[in-house]
């Protein structure tokens, strides 16, 4: 016991990096025993706070608690989920992708491919991706799950498709990269712009190919013999959601609210919708807001425990540390930049974005300004990384985020299983990106 | 090293002011021959930047470089000292203000009792103003929505007829993009042009006009008194002398990016006459005491302030 | 069919929705479940904030200067109760590898262990929160002042937050006590009586 104790006061001893390595591994110990995740993270980061600096480290943890909790950026977080609880209560989703399912035809995975439209328009309305995972995860799977489709293709488009908020503009990940590199945050939202899109469309060219190859995964609604007429009254269906796309992209794009705000204009919307179907109710928006409360509770928590591990490694000599394991690495441009593309793989399993950004982009940029690679390209690059890191296990936010509001039988490793391909067409991306840099337009 | 210190910048790694500060570290570190080494943390590494003074006084960080009015909370008087809006209007003056006009013992009567020891001041000058539409004068500003985060800056910009929005700087971008907003207090001139805000804004104003933060670089006050007195004045020295050169290199830089937004011919650069600036000021001034009434030591400065420049002619 | 599977995603968004605290969570539980309405109900109101600040600058002309910052106070309670809210629902989400493939008997006893753990962490972090809260609510010279924002409306929602998140980690190190107590007593008694 007392030797215990003694290492448990000592941990500076073992050095930086067996100090990283044990964190890695407790952090894993402590996930597989079935620690909630939010605090698995935080009690590493108490341990090592205690360990390395003794308990007068502990309140860095909660400071940081506090300063994530109270970042304006988080508001669209309970927004959209808002939306998302609105929309499952009501019968609108249920009314969009029947009318999406009409529109669709007899393409072999189009309601995937619709989602997966979908998921870009909400991409284009959002600059995070915690709520968009959740909406898609309680609007489109379960519609999925119910027209038959395979059920990890469908969890697939939903994790993968949520996770493009960050990949097409406007994106959080590219103007905290903007403001790390001094680069122009309109320069890289327009360089990401595009490969965005080819993200997408792997994933669209991904459904399509899985579902004519095997055609169970993704029925087809026989001719049914409805008339005409009736066909078109299910179109309706489309008619308020796209309104509310129109009101919240509208807001942004013809700037009434800035993006958090536009957010809000979608909950109003939503609100607005049900009203007009006459499905509105008290108990509706009660169990509603009650649902967003829990969710959110979840989001967060989860990723305060990562920011503050963060902090936590960072003054431990962190930065020291990744910056000494890439000097020295090579000579070769190309060595470097596939050694750091490593790194944040690596990190990205088991980290949050901001915990990546906060670590790498100090030691990164003026690495790769030196190298002579354009700092806007390597934004967008870095931006096309944290998308695997989204959905890269074990610690994939992406998929805590669909578990959260999926139906109890789809376990994380059901999701993590489904997101294999997705991450594979994802890091695809990522090397077409470093072999064709031209696809970002510089 | 005999002494290694972790201090916390409110800069991010890639701006040109924390590669300024970068080279502070260096400079001090060759003064000491070697005998102190600092490593600098960029913005938000260990805390937020808005937590450093507790982080130090706790012992977690050893010292910091920030922006002194991200504690205004803490004590209005913080915001007071560290952009009485309309005061400086060429870092100089408020140099001369900290080391002959009672500023730097001003501002360790302020820091000590939250445990830091304030070492000196720097500026990376004064902000350039970020708009959308040509503002040549108070009269242009009524009714016009702008980005201000801070205090007094705010405070002012409601007093000369303008309608401030509080957005966080992670908004500053898109919100102008899109047209929330039609202009923003943000930073200066060069680093404005580098992240693109004057192309999508293209009637900066420059010099500007409205804010000269100052930006403190104070540590652990416990820590600090341990030191031997040659080492308290190497960093005295060297933060002086990273001051001017930090002014320096700044200006130099926001002139190149003054004369490249003029060449692109895109960017339309405004200039304010003497008699609008003098306008601006006069409302200014007029805000100070409001913030002067919010606790004793924001009198303190107040009166510490406004003597000063009384005495020395740049206000009547 | 289909209105079959409909119907069965129908109960289990009920399901979802009306879970309410787990039986181990005690009356705290109970309490905790109640109170999120509150906060629940301060996401709607931070929606509607927004909204109107929208409308009152766009319209016109005309922004407020307390709408972010207050936007911002209700969604950051929310998700700092939020946390405490999941913890008496038992609803974060864990990794379950190793977790579901022990038996009751040892999953009982985890469930134990991993309280007791959380309960300690929470209640260094609480204390460690009041140090914050300290410099957040008095002066250096002792004298009370609550830390504001310090923007031009100058709330003092820097320090109300603190303190709220000092309320919430105490109270959590409770609920973690209370949930290892009532794990702790299921496990010795017989078993299968909950869940
Ligand atoms: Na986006
Ligand atoms: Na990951």
């Amino acid at each position: 016991m007392m030797e215990v104790l003694d290492f448990l006061f000592n941990m500076k001893s073992m050095g930086i990096e067996a100090g990283t390595l044990l964190m890695f591994g407790m952090l894993l110990a402590l996930l597989l025993v079935g620690i909630p995740l939010a605090y698995v993270t935080l009690l590493v980061a108490l341990i090592f706070a205690v360990g390395w600096f003794g308990p007068m480290a502990v309140p860095l943890i909660t400071s940081r608690v506090y300063s994530f909790v109270s970042s304006f950026v988080f508001v669209s977080v309970p927004m959209f989920v808002l939306m998302a609880a609105i929309l499952d209560r009501s019968g609108i989703a249920r009314d969009l992708f029947d009318a999406m399912r009409l529109v669709g035809g007899r393409l072999r995975g189009g309601i995937a491919v619709q989602t997966i439209f979908v998921a870009v328009i909400l991409a284009a309305m959002s600059g995070i991706i915690g709520g968009e995972v959740v909406l898609l995860g309680l609007i489109a799977l379960p519609q999925m799950l119910r027209l038959g489709y395979d059920r990890s293709l469908a969890i697939g488009v939903v994790c993968a498709g949520g996770a493009l908020g960050t990949m097409v503009p406007p994106s959080i990940v590219l103007i905290i990269y903007g403001l790390t590199a001094n680069v122009s945050i309109g320069d890289l939202f327009t360089s990401a712009f595009f490969p965005g899109l080819m993200l997408a469309s792997f994933y669209v060219a991904y459904v399509l190919i899985r579902a004519y190859l095997n055609p169970e995964m993704a029925p087809v609604p026989e001719p049914d013999g409805i008339p005409l007429s009736q066909k078109l009254g299910k179109l309706k269906g489309l008619i308020l959601p796209i309104l509310v796309v129109i009101m919240v992209l509208g807001s942004i794009y013809g700037g009434v609210a800035s993006v958090t705000e536009a957010s809000a204009v979608g909950v109003a919307g939503v609100i607005l919708s049900t009203v007009v179907r006459g499905e509105f109710s008290v108990k509706l928006l009660k169990d509603a807001a009650l649902q967003t409360l829990s969710t959110c509770g979840m989001i967060v928590w989860i990723g305060i425990g990562a920011s503050a591990l963060v902090g936590v490694f960072n003054l431990m000599g962190g930065i020291n540390f990744v910056s000494d394991l890439i000097t020295g690495i090579s000579t070769n441009p190309t060595i470097v930049l596939l050694f750091m593309m490593l790194i944040l793989f690596v990190l990205g399993m088991f980290l949050d974005w901001v915990g990546i950004a906060l670590l790498t982009m100090p030691i990164f940029v003026p690495i790769v300004v030196k190298l002579g690679y354009d700092p806007v390209w390597f934004g967008v690059l870095f931006c096309m990384n944290m998308q695997v890191s989204f959905l890269s296990p074990p610690f994939g936010p992406a998929a805590f985020y669909l578990k959260s509001v999926a139906p109890p039988g789809i376990s994380l490793a059901d999701i993590f299983k489904a997101l294999l391909p997705f991450i594979c067409l994802q890091v695809l991306a990522v090397a077409l990106l470093i072999a064709f840099p031209g696809i970002t337009g510089r | 090293a005999e002494f290694n210190f972790k201090f916390q910048s409110s800069d991010p790694a890639g701006n040109p002011n924390f590669e300024l500060q970068q080279g502070w570290t260096k400079s001090l570190s060759e003064k000491t021959d070697g005998r102190v080494e600092i490593e600098l943390l960029p913005v938000g590494s260990i805390v937020e930047h808005r937590e450093t003074q507790d982080a130090i006084a706790a012992g977690i960080l050893d010292g910091h470089i920030t922006d002194t009015s991200y504690f205004a909370g803490k004590d209005a008087a913080f915001g007071l000292i560290a952009n009485p809006v309309g005061a400086w209007s060429d870092p100089q003056q408020m140099f001369d203000f900290m080391s002959e006009g009672g500023g730097n013992e001003l501002m360790n009567d302020l820091l000590e009792p939250y445990g830091l020891h304030f070492i000196g001041a720097t500026t990376p000058g004064l902000e350039a103003f970020v708009s959308k539409v040509p503002l040549d004068g108070v009269d242009d500003l009524k009714g016009l929505k702008m980005r201000a985060p801070e205090g007094l800056v705010q405070q002012v910009f409601a007093a000369a007829g303008a309608a401030p929005v509080n957005l966080p700087g992670s908004e500053v971008f898109t919100s102008l993009d899109k047209g929330v907003i039609d202009a923003a207090d943000y930073t200066v001139f060069s680093t404005n042009q580098a992240q693109g805000l004057n192309d999508i804004a293209p009637h900066p104003i420059y010099p500007g006009f409205h804010s000269m933060p100052l930006v403190e670089i104070s540590m652990n006050k416990a820590k600090w008194d341990e030191l031997p007195e040659d080492i308290q004045n190497a960093f005295t020295e060297s933060v002086k002398e990273f001051a001017q050169s930090q002014v320096s290199a700044l200006a130099a830089r926001d002139k190149e990016a003054v004369e490249a937004a003029k060449a692109g011919g895109e960017i339309t650069v405004h200039d304010w006459s003497d008699e609008e600036r003098a306008k601006f000021r006069s409302i200014a001034t007029g805000e100070w005491e409001k913030v002067a009434e919010k606790s004793p030591n924001a009198q303190k400065v107040y009166d510490v302030l406004t003597t000063y420049l009384k005495e020395n002619g740049l206000v009547q | 069919m289909e209105g079959d599977m409909a119907a069965e995603h129908q109960t289990e968004t009920e399901m979802r929705a009306d879970r309410g605290p787990i039986p181990e969570a005690g009356l705290l539980g109970k309490f905790v479940d109640r109170l999120g309405l509150i906060f629940a109900a301060g996401i709607v109101l931070a929606m509607l904030i927004l909204i109107q600040e929208v409308v009152l600058r766009y319209v016109f002309n005309a922004p407020t200067i307390w709408a972010h910052e207050t936007t911002v106070f209700l969604c950051a309670v929310a998700f700092v109760f939020g946390g405490l809210y999941c913890t008496a629902r038992d609803s974060h989400i864990r990794v379950v590898l190793i977790y579901d493939s022990v038996g009751p008997a040892v999953r009982r006893r985890l469930n134990v262990v991993i309280s007791i753990v959380c309960a300690i962490a929470s209640a260094f972090f609480a204390w460690a929160t009041w140090l914050l809260v300290e410099r957040s609510i008095f002066r250096p010279d002792g004298t009370v002042h609550f830390e504001t924002s310090g923007s031009a409306w100058d709330p003092a929602y820097p320090a109300y937050l603190k303190l709220f998140l000092l309320a919430v980690l105490s109270v959590m190190a409770v609920q973690f006590i209370v949930l290892a107590v009532n794990y702790g007593r299921a496990a010795r008694g017989p078993s299968g009586d909950t869940n």
